[in-house]
């Protein structure tokens, strides 16, 4: 009698997980293809001027047309960006390092970090450009600026986050606190970290867009989006947006994906 | 034996005449793997910006090799602090400890002590297996200081975790988390264990087992072990004898043999030996904390 209810339940579990997975990996699909399919249908009936709106699919069919242009610009920008987003999580890691170990740098230090989080980007971008020179170094700068603050908050409370039952357990067999950083305080900071790596990919993106407005570039899909405006390019404008927004989700997607292999069994995984 | 400036023992030992020696309270034969420890007038006190508290104040002890000692009084009386003077987490403003003749420090540096804290306090990302070796794999300095694995597994099993070496800490109870804690504590295989109150988390069922548990543990070790609580059952039922500390300043009031015989069992715990036990110490911490 026992056995049947359980082969039943097992029979009831199966489609209830197949349920699951399918909310998981369908829905988001789903709502974007539904986004789309609104945006298209709107420009036929309401006939909008492709012009003032092209619908999604004349831009994804532009966009076929001219792989190498798009291509091209998309892998100049995703580098400075890429390096932005690196420049910044390596110097906040050294800073969050020195500012989780001392209170008194924590203090001198954060009102540095929120002016640089409340002072909008755009404003201060072209002196920057006007400091650094035109080109690639303008473009770090920035780039590495927006991403600083959300990798050094986060990491000031990841390598605080752990127990400090744990640390001196640690301290009980003579830990250095090198090692105590290695072994405890970065592997505690693992999720707070991916959870600032999420956000700045998006803000690593629009740093490097913002800098090639401003660094008198040549290159880059922040370049393609200027030009496009100065001379109405509609198609253009669109199939740089549309470049930008594929390299920030795949960037997402990365992340998350990094997120699940790295904190398996890790505690901020339970839900 | 305990009793020195500032400490004065209890009368006398409320049950047997015959009181025991240091010699017979530890007849295992692995009790040469415990250390001695020695506390000579040591005093502590914290000052914040308003005050000065007196944690501690001219504490005299002596435990002997492969001894179970437990500190009980109530929250403030400084046993926690007494705890990481000796275990060279804290330094005292006066006295000094010495394990073997060694210096607390120079203890802690060939990693001799084995740390039992208040709550599991597991590293999150390892699986119980590597939480229990956690504290070998730091510190590699000081030398490979583990138990042999064979001993390890012995008491993975005897707290029944075999069958969850390979899960992490969250897929846990409460009680098989302060199991592991416990393991982890032992498997340094360290000559001196300090535990702080390792059980107050847990609910009174699930304590009453391990506290039996842990003294199967201690036997096959046969390390010393200074034991905080504030449960007077658990001091008399797991101790050879308990230093009863009181508050403000932190001392040492009384110190009480416990003449129960080894291995302690749960049935002993009807015997009037243990209740006569209980009761004096009950009153010594009344009569310290009126």
């Amino acid at each position: 009698m026992t056995a049947v209810v359980t082969a039943e339940s097992v029979v009831d579990a199966l489609p209830d997980e197949a349920h699951r997975w399918s909310i998981g990996a369908f829905a988001p699909v789903i709502g974007i293809a539904a986004f789309l399919g609104l945006w298209q249908a709107s420009t036929w009936l309401f006939d909008v001027k492709r012009f003032i709106l092209p619908g999604p699919w004349s831009i994804v069919v532009h966009m076929a047309d001219n792989p190498g242009y798009y291509l091209t610009n998309a892998r100049t920008t995703i580098w400075e960006a890429f390096l932005g987003f690196t420049l910044a999580f390596v110097l906040a890691m050294a800073a969050a390092a020195l500012m989780a170990r001392s209170r008194f740098l924590e203090r001198a230090g954060l009102p540095i970090s929120v002016l640089i989080q409340v002072t909008p980007i755009i404003a201060y971008a072209p002196a920057i450009v006007i400091w650094l020179g035109p080109g690639l170094r303008s473009i770090l700068t920035v780039t590495a600026l927006v991403c600083f603050v959300p990798f050094l908050l986060n990491g000031i409370a990841g390598l605080r986050s752990v127990d400090p039952l744990l640390i001196e357990l640690a301290r009980s067999v003579d830990t250095s606190e090198m090692e105590v950083l290695r072994r405890l305080r970065i592997p505690s900071a693992l999720p707070y970290l991916l959870s600032a790596a999420k956000i700045n990919v998006g803000l690593a993106l629009i740093g490097a867009v913002l800098g090639e407005f401003f660094a008198l570039t040549s290159k880059g899909l922040g370049y393609s989006v200027k030009v496009a405006q100065a001379r109405n390019l509609v198609d253009q404008l669109w199939g740089s947006i549309f470049s930008l927004a594929i390299i920030g989700s795949l960037a997402t997607l990365l992340i998350t994906g990094l997120e699940r292999t790295m904190l398996r069994g890790h505690a901020s995984q339970r839900t | 034996m305990a009793a020195g400036p500032g400490t004065h023992a209890v009368s006398e030992a409320p049950v047997s005449g015959d009181s025991l020696t240091s010699a017979s309270r530890v007849p295992r034969a692995s009790a040469a793997n415990g250390a001695s420890v020695s506390i000579a007038g040591v005093a502590k006190s914290f000052r914040t910006r308003s005050r000065t508290t007196q944690a501690l104040t001219s504490v005299d002890l002596h435990i002997g090799k492969g001894e179970f000692v437990s500190l009980l009084g109530p929250s403030g009386c400084g046993k926690s602090t007494l705890l990481r003077i000796v275990g060279g987490l804290i330094d005292p403003d006066q006295g000094a400890v010495t394990i073997e003749g060694a210096s607390p420090h120079a203890a802690r540096s060939k990693k001799q002590f084995g740390l039992i804290p208040q709550a599991p306090a597991l590293v999150p990302w390892r699986t119980v297996e590597d939480n229990i070796v956690f504290l070998s794999t730091l510190n590699h300095r000081a030398g490979q200081t583990t138990l042999p694995p064979d001993q390890i597994d012995d008491l993975i099993a005897a707290v029944g975790l075999t069958d969850f070496r390979h899960a992490y800490p969250h897929e846990l109870s409460g009680g098989m988390q302060q199991r592991v804690a416990l393991v982890r504590g032992f498997a340094l295989g360290a000559p001196v264990l300090l535990m702080d109150e390792p059980f107050a988390a847990l609910d009174e069922i699930t304590r009453a087992g391990a506290r039996y548990l842990l003294l199967d543990l201690w036997s096959r070790t046969g390390a010393t072990v200074i034991f905080v609580t504030h449960s007077i059952p658990e001091a008399v039922i797991l101790s050879d004898r308990v230093v009863v500390m009181a508050a403000r300043p932190g001392r040492v009031a009384a110190v009480e043999e416990i003449t129960l015989a080894r291995p302690r069992n749960p049935e002993m715990e009807d015997d009037s030996a243990f209740h006569d036990h209980v009761r004096h110490l009950r009153s010594g911490l009344r009569d310290h904390h009126a």
